[in-house]
């Protein structure tokens, strides 16, 4: 009797002990994740004030998109994804979207110049996020973060440029009806906002290079 | 049998312990300059909502249950209240850049009208954080307006 009443209590206590190691392993996981954030973050600020005004003179000056090669791996991931979207997959978005996240870690942002890296940042750390959301996020979900990368995968094009012959389009019913862009490697239309349900809607907008 | 009995004294020990670790709390009196009131207009109605329905996991002041007092309630809690912090911070919206703040509003938008938030295990407890369908509309007719403006 009494050996059952120990035995019952050790595993309730068990039971609760176990659940809550893993959530702390998470959360120490995701405390990592955020400190190193924060050291981001706080670099990101220090530059804010003087970001603004150098910020428009550089985009400006770069009206015609130059010639870069160093931006093809993060703007190949991103094509990744608009082609996955096209075709309705939750999955290759995915894909595209953990591509994207090493493809930003492997870019050399020694050879940009202060005012290009303060704008880079700002992109960077936006385009992060629409990532990280398109890798876990339900399809329509992957869509909405995909309106925002594609703003931000613009103007990493506009900043940096691209070696790369692209297409801005734009579907006039996304984004709840006030429009959207993205890019696309083809002219011919495929939308990634409806996928099969509107493959053709939209048109393109200017070429790039 | 002695080997259990061991085990579990321990493991009550251990719970008791823990009870005395200090824990951080996420609480602060002030409004910073970076709130997203102090950023944008928010008519008081609608800044309402967002204090009751959002302001416990997303600004650093939380409105404690007095179960947080309990451990380990207190850790899952904090947990929950950093992830949701990280995500979208009312008190800190100021410091985001216009980036960051364009797709952190649309986010905000499309997960109120998905019903995504506020999360179900939190309205559950907090019933008055629940979302009215006019709470819903004001909010989104609230987040259009500063979207168009940015």
């Amino acid at each position: 009797m009494k050996k059952s009443i120990y035995v019952i209590a050790l595993i309730t206590i068990l039971f609760s002990a176990c659940k809550n190691d893993k959530k702390q392993t998470e959360s120490n996981s995701m405390d990592n994740m955020q400190s190193q954030k924060m050291d981001m973050k706080d670099d990101h600020n220090h530059d804010m004030s003087m970001s603004e005004s150098s910020l428009k003179e550089e985009k400006n000056s770069d009206a015609a998109t130059q010639k870069n090669s160093t931006t093809s791996a993060i703007i190949d991931s991103y094509l990744q994804i608009k082609n996955a979207l096209v075709k309705d997959s939750k999955k290759g978005a995915s894909e595209g979207g953990k591509m994207m996240l090493i493809a930003f870690e492997k870019f050399d942002m020694t050879k940009l110049t202060d005012a290009q890296h303060i704008e880079y940042m700002d992109i960077y750390e936006d385009a992060k996020e629409q990532a990280e959301h398109i890798i876990k996020s339900p399809i329509d979900h992957q869509r909405e973060h995909f309106e925002n990368l594609s703003v931000d995968i613009n103007d990493l094009i506009v900043l940096l440029g691209t070696e790369k012959t692209l297409y801005q389009s734009k579907c006039p019913m996304a984004g709840e009806g006030k429009g959207a862009i993205w890019i696309s490697e083809f002219k011919e239309i495929k939308n990634p906002f409806f996928g099969s349900k509107m493959i053709s809607c939209g048109s393109v907008q200017k070429q790039i290079n | 049998m002695k080997i259990l009995r061991r085990i579990f004294f321990f493991l009550l020990i251990v719970l008791v312990g823990i009870q005395f670790i200090p824990t951080k709390y996420n609480i602060s009196n002030q409004v910073l300059d970076t709130d997203i009131s102090k950023t944008f207009t928010v008519p008081s109605n609608i800044q309402n909502i967002f204090q009751k329905s959002c302001y416990d996991c997303h600004s650093n002041n939380t409105n404690y249950p007095w179960y947080n007092k309990i451990q380990p309630i207190n850790w899952l809690l904090g947990n929950h209240i950093e992830k949701g912090k990280k995500e979208f911070n009312f008190s800190e919206f100021g410091t985001y850049s216009k980036r960051k703040q364009k797709s952190k509003l649309k986010s905000l938008a499309s997960q109120i009208k998905d019903n995504e938030m506020p999360l179900g295990s939190y309205t559950l407890i907090h019933r008055n954080a629940k979302l009215s369908k006019e709470d819903k509309v004001l909010i989104k007719q609230w987040s259009t307006k500063i979207l168009d403006s940015l």
